[in-house]
């Protein structure tokens, strides 16, 4: 009976000690604190989460400097917008920018995720960051979907009243909690001054405190190796620099650049402030969110969803933020290497594909419903043109590239490496982008030819796409097979994929 | 010429100081409620950060004991070039 009790005791320790050793081996409770980090991670790709930060920088920078003028009032709130973009030194560049590195704060935390997602970061032991991230991500969302209110014009208030329209439409008590939160009583003057407060302090707020956890856990867990293991890298790269000064220079004149970059965008792009908000205007104008949400908006307008399938298309586009967010404990699997994750791989590839086509989609078609039967077309068309193109890509070349280091037995390290994968990742980007357009052309082509009937005339506008679809595909394949021929070096780097 | 661009480097440095300088009294100069002032000033700090950047690069790369990418500091000297023409012909 003693040996029982005993033998209970040591298996409710060994318990103990499990669950202890999974929070210190996921929140890295007893790591070293800045690590030296290694030197092929002096990329931008490993850095666009600190870009997103810098963004976040400057926003709040600017955002001060307006926050000195801005009332959050609505019969003040236009006004005091008009007297920072006239009356203000620098008022409309303030707020050029503070526009610009919002979107750019949302397109870099996107790609941050993407990037994450595709590389496998979100496997042990970083499960607990990828969730603090995807909170982080919702929070980004939010700060843009709070700010987009407060100049209080046609467009902003419009987009903003589709988006708290929606909120009734979600389960209880989500959607009680959700009104509470940014529409309180009721009424414009509630509304506006809530959505500042959750603008200027609130969301911020929770920003820093959950960046400062996702800042513990990268110093603990340290930055992720390649998705296939660091043996594939030379040596050289392998060396460790250390943070202070090699990696803070580095991201000081990443963060130079992005500025640069944003205060050329306000030049290139000046903002100009559109009319102030009247019910009476808002009657004649055609509501539209703003293009991160637009995605969104895109599924919400499909014709089944309309009326009373408005939850459906909600719970569908809840379910999507859900799997996202528990991505960590739906992809188990141990391996990281992109050529053996090909179900998750693809299925990524279609979820960043979707959403453009659907924002695009959005863009060209505001306010439009979409018969179901075109939502169809256009959503399974893409579908299945990505999954064709990825089994063509996984069965063919990822095999044939296996089979081939696999023979030739070697891995060698030529001089040449650095300019043979620049020019390999510059073709590809070049075939993504002609690609792109062309789904874009070739869906606008089509959307017209469903609207307006077919027409000889219009063929030649849904011809064209079509032929640099094909030729963008070809290229691709073309570029693979090249590389399947090419140094020693692709290979080797294509061997760092699997 | 790896030796030749290692000479170079302070005196690109010196320069882009210069000019960092240059610029900052040239932006007090400018009306600030003005659209083409702040186009002016947006370029003429956008110029000041890239040459901070190329600055950093210089003295980053420099202290490992590694040469700087002639590519890269052609590309932040047209860039700077650009920006600065555009500025003074806006």
């Amino acid at each position: 009976m003693a040996s029982t009790a005993e033998s209970t005791r040591r298996n409710d320790q060994g318990r103990l000690a499990q669950v202890v050793k999974w929070f210190d081996s996921r929140l890295g409770l007893s790591y070293e604190l800045l690590r030296p980090v290694p030197q092929y991670a002096i990329s931008p790709f490993y850095w666009l989460g600190a870009l997103a930060v810098v963004a976040f920088v400057i926003q709040g920078i600017t955002g001060v400097m307006m926050m000195l003028y801005y009332v959050p009032s609505p019969a003040q709130a236009y006004s005091s917008t008009q007297y920072i973009f006239r009356d203000v030194s620098y008022g409309r560049f303030l707020e050029t920018v503070h526009l610009y590195t919002a979107y750019a704060m949302i397109m870099l935390a996107f790609m941050h995720l993407m990037r994450g997602y595709f590389v496998s970061v979100h496997k042990k032991p970083r499960e607990v960051m990828w969730l603090v991230g995807m909170v982080m991500g919702f929070v980004t969302l939010s700060l843009g979907f709070t700010g987009y209110l407060l100049p209080w014009t046609i467009v902003s208030k419009s987009a903003t009243d589709v988006g708290v329209g929606m909120i009734d439409a979600l389960p209880q008590p989500l959607s009680s909690f959700l009104s509470f939160l940014i529409v309180g009583a009721g009424g414009d003057a509630m509304e506006l001054l809530r959505f500042y407060d959750l603008h200027v302090v609130v969301l911020p707020a929770v920003l820093l405190a959950l960046l400062a956890v996702k800042m513990y856990m990268l110093e603990s867990h340290g930055i992720s190796e390649p998705a296939a293991g660091s043996s594939l890298i030379p040596q050289k790269k392998r060396r460790l620099v250390p943070i202070f000064p090699d990696v803070s220079l580095y991201l000081l004149e990443l963060a130079a650049l992005f500025g640069s970059a944003m205060l050329l965008m306000s030049v290139i792009f000046p903002l100009d402030l559109p009319p102030e908000y009247s019910p009476q205007l808002a009657a004649q104008y055609t509501a539209q969110p703003d293009w991160y949400f637009l995605w969104i908006y895109q599924i919400l307008k499909i014709s089944v969803f309309e009326g009373a399938g408005l939850p459906v298309a909600l719970s569908i586009v809840t379910l999507i933020f859900i799997v996202l967010f528990l991505l960590p404990f739906i992809d188990r699997g141990e391996t990281r290497t992109i050529s053996k994750r090909m179900k998750f791989v693809t299925l990524g590839a279609i979820f960043v594909t979707e959403i453009a086509a659907l924002s695009v989609w959005g863009l060209l078609t505001p306010g439009r419903i979409i018969p179901d039967e075109q939502a169809a077309l256009v959503l399974g068309g893409t579908a299945l043109l990505i999954t064709v193109i990825s089994v063509v890509t996984y069965r063919l070349f990822f095999r044939r590239w296996a089979s081939g280091i696999a023979s030739s037995g070697k891995v060698s390290t030529p001089a040449s490496a650095p300019s043979a994968s620049m020019w390999a990742a510059g073709s590809f980007v070049l075939l993504l982008a002609v690609g792109t357009f062309a789904i874009s052309s070739t869906i606008n082509a089509l959307m017209e030819m469903i609207v307006q009937g077919p027409a000889i005339r219009s063929l030649p506008s849904l011809l064209l796409p079509l032929t640099e679809l094909m030729l963008a595909v070809a290229g691709t394949m073309y570029v693979l097979h090249r590389l399947e021929l090419g140094s020693e070096s692709i290979k080797r780097r294509i061997a760092a994929l699997r | 010429m790896s030796k030749m661009i290692e000479q170079m480097n302070p005196r690109i440095v010196a320069l882009l100081l210069l000019l960092g300088l240059l610029s900052v009294y040239f932006l007090w100069t400018l009306n600030p409620v003005n659209q083409t002032s702040e186009a002016i000033f947006a370029l003429f700090l956008s110029a000041d950060l890239v040459s901070f950047s190329m600055i950093s690069y210089i003295y980053r790369v420099d202290k490992r004991g590694d040469n700087a990418s002639r590519g890269l500091l052609l590309a932040g000297c047209c860039m700077l070039l650009l920006l600065l023409l555009a500025g003074l012909f806006l």
